[in-house]
């Protein structure tokens, strides 16, 4: 049964040729499932970085990497094979991640503070939507460092040390590559808000990558 | 022409580098040029373009976070062992 047309690139080529929609689903390489009971042993250490890296909170990670465990369980028979599973559980874990936050953001309801909203209220904002005409300068080049891990290193150390909100908001802007709207419905905030956290952890970043790092190229 | 608040929210809500040549020339053109927003916006896409590479190197930065609770860990083997019970009697 041909079914439809797809785009198949032959030697470089982009050919338009009909497949069997059939064969497409069969063809794709099958990823054996590994069953729950070495899930812990395997995968729990790998989900449990992940949501560190994002919650930096230890009781909350446990949390999510359970919640993640029990959710996949039941989800198992809508695996369908075609990745292995530590990444098919992390994307359910990413749901879990943006739970956590919306959980803390409702519990400590996310303020604007008077610093904020002189920013969001100045003057360059409101006709230029930028903080200053003359931002401080970097004290190092960070793309010189891109191929140095230990610099990486650093920098997802600093990560975790910017403050709430600015850092809340820098994971599932930035990290998670969500979009404006979708973080502002998760942290209840306004587009603008946004603008002045995001800006905040751009600021806190570059001000802890200066002081922690000591690699070369610093000036 | 770009005004600066257009530049500045565009990058708002795209990474500079997911637009299209057209509008990267475009936002670049005024970024160059611009001496209101120039140095600003220059920042942003800086960021941007530094924690695209991060996420490129992430996946191994994780090997170095620390191991989850050993007890944790137990508790959470005997749940899962409880709860696929079922599920894993009927697959295969
Ligand atoms: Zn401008």
């Amino acid at each position: 049964m041909f079914s439809s047309t797809h785009m198949t690139f032959i030697d470089g080529h982009a050919a338009s040729v009909i497949v069997p929609r059939k064969s497409t689903v069969t063809s794709q390489p099958k990823v054996p499932i590994t069953p729950p009971e070495k899930w812990v042993e395997l995968y729990s250490d790998y989900l449990y970085g992940f949501a560190m890296s994002r919650l930096r909170d230890p009781e909350a990670s446990a949390d999510c990497v359970q919640d993640t465990f029990l959710a996949g369980i039941k989800a198992l028979n809508r695996f369908d094979g075609s990745r292995d599973i530590k990444f098919w559980l992390r994307g359910i874990m990413r749901n879990k991640i943006v739970d956590q936050i919306r959980k803390t953001v409702k519990e400590n309801k996310v303020d604007i503070d008077s610093e904020d909203e002189t920013l969001l209220e100045s003057f360059w904002f409101r006709f230029s939507g930028i903080a200053t005409t003359n931002p401080e300068p970097w004290q190092f080049n960070p793309r010189k460092q891109y191929d140095n891990t230990e610099f990486w290193v650093v920098f997802r150390e600093c990560i975790d040390s910017v403050k709430n909100p600015a850092r809340q908001a820098f994971v599932l802007r930035v990290l998670e590559d969500m979009t404006t709207e979708e973080v502002c419905k998760i942290m209840d905030i306004t587009p603008n808000y946004l603008w002045v956290l995001l800006h905040r952890a751009r600021q806190q970043l570059k001000e802890l990558l200066e002081e922690k790092w000591t690699g070369p190229d610093v000036m | 022409m770009l005004t600066c608040k257009q530049v500045s929210k565009v990058l708002q809500n795209e990474d500079y580098e997911n637009l299209s040549p057209l509008r990267r020339f475009l936002l670049m053109f005024h970024i160059k040029l611009c001496a209101v927003c120039g140095k600003f916006n220059r920042q942003v896409i800086d960021s941007q373009d530094m924690c695209c590479n991060f996420k490129r190197q992430e996946e191994s930065l994780l090997e170095k976070e620390p191991p989850m609770d050993a007890d944790r860990k137990d508790a959470l083997k005997k749940l899962l062992s409880e709860q696929s019970g079922d599920s894993t009697l009927h697959r295969s």
